[in-house]
């Protein structure tokens, strides 16, 4: 008997896999309510009367013909890897366009069992399921799931235990009419010379798929004993033809079954289209947005700022007890300017990360996201960028790394390619400490709206940069714009704070492992050589921030702002913390400093703001930019990029301002 | 059935019967998947200028322009 079950979770986009996925193996993925969330496989653990589980849950797709990256992930996953049991997960709200992806499957001849994820918003909508009736006629077991509230799991489970025991399986097809059929027959007898293929495919199902055009599947025949009838067999009819006859039979098929299960009952208005024809509208769409995120930042500041007291009084005391109460003077230093200036200078904006990613989770979960992606589109497609890019662009507010993987849900490698450059632009959560400190310190006033105009232009640089690739090195046309709009979904507190939380405590975990192992260099640095006062020209930091300041010193940054940028480039957090160590903070905060400072002036930190804005991602983005683009090249050209662009308008607005402002 | 167009022609409110799918490889198989069939009965939702929001059975799909122009629908007023 077995007792390992391998399990892969499949289906359409924005069903609730990974909901699924996170409940069945007390995983903690990420999850949103827009499609292409997933993009790639990962895999859990679950166990249920003595069966081991390995649950792996795949990116969402419509068909089993893949097009963009991450649909090649889950086609790959199913027809190379043979899972024992494929879970389609199937968005009960919509059964009819689920039930054609599993068609697909039941060609295959995989043995499948269907989770009727979110029954009970079909139940509420008034459109209850049959799930028998559906097992019936499916000849599938089919079982009711809610995923949100882990309904059903043991269920699923058991039908799966039940499907991996039994070893009856047998493809389902369905009748293409007389010609196709012809046609499907004379395939499979070509099929049936390359016994390679056979024996790891149904014929009938690689003869649908010729029949198809599918790329895959031809690839897998030519050059095989079948190739040359195969092609023969294919040269005398038209693919598109077929492609179209076939997927109108699937669906005569699912419309058979459909009113069996279900009462049919159509809601012709709902909510959601009321408020997409306010939110898209051709005029208030983009101000909407605009005003959306602005508030969001303006939330960010204002909100956090009386934690941000405390956690900064706290700290102003603990640097004093330690300044005045620990011997020797150099562990004092090392306490004092280096961990609880570096560190605590990070960690005080704890309250604005948490803040920011509770937005980001309201963005993701209430299904505006996709919407947003759509009013862009039209000026975006206009300067060459496809309207899907603006959803990793929004994602990079959090980090662009999630953000750079989820560019693979965008069609054609040249979009790709452009979206996965222009992403370092936006402006994410490790840059946001800088801003509040600067625009805090500088503009007291206008510290949100500062905030705001700096995302603002991290979104017009990378667009532009987009339309300047596009003129020059990637030229080409955009790809239109094809995204499902998921139904608006008011955020459960709970699950919001959930994000938040998962996300927010990253921030915690990296301020005690990166960041302070880079300010700790930056302390040593700046002790170093022995017998150099703290943090001195003489000292190496001061020589590194010497060596490197004519290049900055144009922007008006000193040396020890070179010093900060340098080690903003292993995380951008370390920007604030490196210059909580180099002002040594002893018992002032980090922002009295940088105020008594008399060679930084507000334009000079609103230049050095735009400047950690643009220049050069950090090592982790540079590594998922490495990987996606799968390119040395790409990768040096996009810190080379970053740091001409971040020079150029660090100057100009340091220079603008300083007319206004005076003093650079 | 009287005439046909593409689906970024019709007004925000219309319904209608896809009669062609006509866009590439690979985004064919998508469309087909996402129930934009030859007989899928379509109503626009929203329109600006060719970009639609248009929902299918229970889903509801936003689409440019150049897309929305590769959908063939059947345009008499009866249609659907």
């Amino acid at each position: 008997m077995k007792r390992e079950i391998r399990i892969a979770l499949t289906g359409n986009p924005n069903v609730g896999k990974t909901t699924l996925f996170n409940a069945l193996t007390g995983s903690r993925q990420h999850v949103g309510n827009w499609p292409g969330v997933t993009v790639e496989k990962k895999t859990g653990k679950a166990s249920r009367n003595g069966f081991e589980f390995e649950v792996v849950d795949l990116p969402g797709t419509y068909s089993l013909t893949a097009y963009t990256a991450d649909e090649v992930v889950a086609r790959d996953f199913i027809l190379e890897e043979r899972p024992d049991i494929v879970v389609q997960v199937v968005d009960a709200t919509n059964l009819e366009r689920n039930l054609y992806l599993t068609t697909q499957l039941a060609e295959l001849g995989v043995p499948v069992v269907i989770a009727l994820n979110m029954a009970d918003m079909a139940e509420a909508q008034g459109n209850p399921i049959d799930y028998r009736k559906l097992s019936a006629f499916l000849e599938i077991p089919v079982v009711r799931t809610v995923g949100t509230r882990g309904e059903g799991l043991k269920d699923l489970l058991d039908a799966a235990i039940r499907e991996a025991e039994t070893s009856l399986h047998h493809e389902h097809t369905i009748g293409y009419g007389n010609e196709t059929e012809t046609m499907i027959a004379s395939l499979a007898d070509a099929l049936s010379a390359d016994g390679d293929l056979a024996g790891r495919y149904p014929l009938r199902w690689l003869a649908v798929k010729l029949l198809e055009g599918d790329e895959n599947v031809l690839a897998k025949v030519r050059g095989g004993p079948a190739s040359t009838r195969v092609e023969e067999i294919l040269s005398r009819i038209d693919p598109d033809e077929y492609e179209a006859l076939m997927a109108d039979k699937r669906y005569e098929a699912i419309a058979a079954v459909l009113p069996q299960v279900r009462k049919a009952n159509l809601k012709e208005m709902r909510p959601s289209d009321m408020v997409d024809r306010v939110v898209t509208d051709r005029y208030l769409g983009i101000p909407i947005f605009l005003a959306l995120m602005w508030g969001a930042f303006e939330l960010t500041f204002t909100v956090a700022t009386p934690f941000m007291t405390a956690i900064d009084a706290a700290f102003a005391w603990l640097a004093g007890f330690v300044a005045g109460s620990i011997e020797p003077a150099w562990l004092a230093s090392l306490i004092g300017d280096g961990i609880i200036g570096g560190v605590g200078s990070v960690l005080i904006f704890l309250p604005n990360i948490f803040i920011l990613f509770l937005i980001l989770a309201i963005l993701e979960d209430s299904g505006y996201l996709a919407r947003a992606a759509f009013i862009m589109d039209r000026p975006l497609y206009a300067l060459g960028l496809p309207g899907k890019s603006f959803v990793p662009m929004l994602i990079g507010f959090g980090c662009n790394v999630p953000a750079i993987m989820a560019t693979r849900s965008i069609e054609g490698e040249k979009d790709r390619l452009l979206t996965i450059l222009v992403n370092p632009f936006m402006s994410c959560s490790a840059r946001l400490p800088v801003y509040i400190l600067f625009a805090g310190v500088f503009f007291p006033d206008q510290a949100g709206s500062v905030v705001f105009f700096l995302y603002v232009l991290g979104i017009v640089v990378a667009i532009a940069s987009a339309k300047l690739f596009r003129s020059t090195i990637l030229p080409g046309e955009a790809s239109p714009f094809v995204m499902e709009m998921p139904p608006y979904r008011i955020p459960t507190a709970m699950t919001a704070l959930l994000h938040m939380w998962s996300r927010g405590s990253m921030y915690i975990r990296k301020a005690g492992t990166i960041i302070l192992a880079g300010v700790l260099v930056v302390w040593l640095l700046a002790s170093f050589p022995f017998g150099v006062e703290y943090g001195s020209a003489e000292s190496f930091a001061g020589m590194i921030g010497h060596a490197l300041e004519p290049l900055v010193a144009p922007l008006g940054f000193d040396w020890k702002v070179a010093v900060a940028l340098i080690f903003g480039f292993i995380a951008k957090e370390i920007v604030v913390g490196s210059l909580g160590t180099l002002y040594g903070t002893g018992e002032e905060t980090l922002p009295t400093a940088l105020l008594a400072d008399p060679g930084l002036s507000a334009a000079t930190a609103l230049a050095l703001m735009v400047f950690v804005l643009l220049y050069t991602p950090c090592v982790a983005a540079l590594g998922v930019i490495r990987k996606e683009t799968g390119s040395w090249k790409w990768t040096g050209f996009s810190v080379a990029y970053g740091l001409v662009v971040a020079w150029l308008l660090a100057f100009v607005v340091g220079r603008v301002a300083g007319l206004f402002m005076g003093g650079v | 059935m009287d005439g046909v167009c593409p689906l970024a022609l019709l007004a925000a409110g219309t319904e209608a019967k896809v009669a062609d799918v006509r866009a590439g490889k690979g985004m064919q198989a998508r469309l087909f998947g996402m129930g934009f069939c030859p007989d899928a009965r379509v109503k626009v939702q929203c329109a600006d200028r060719g970009s639609i929001i248009v929902s299918v059975g229970d889903a509801r799909y936003a689409l440019s322009k150049g897309i929305a122009m590769k959908i063939i629908v059947g345009c008499a007023k009866g249609a659907a």
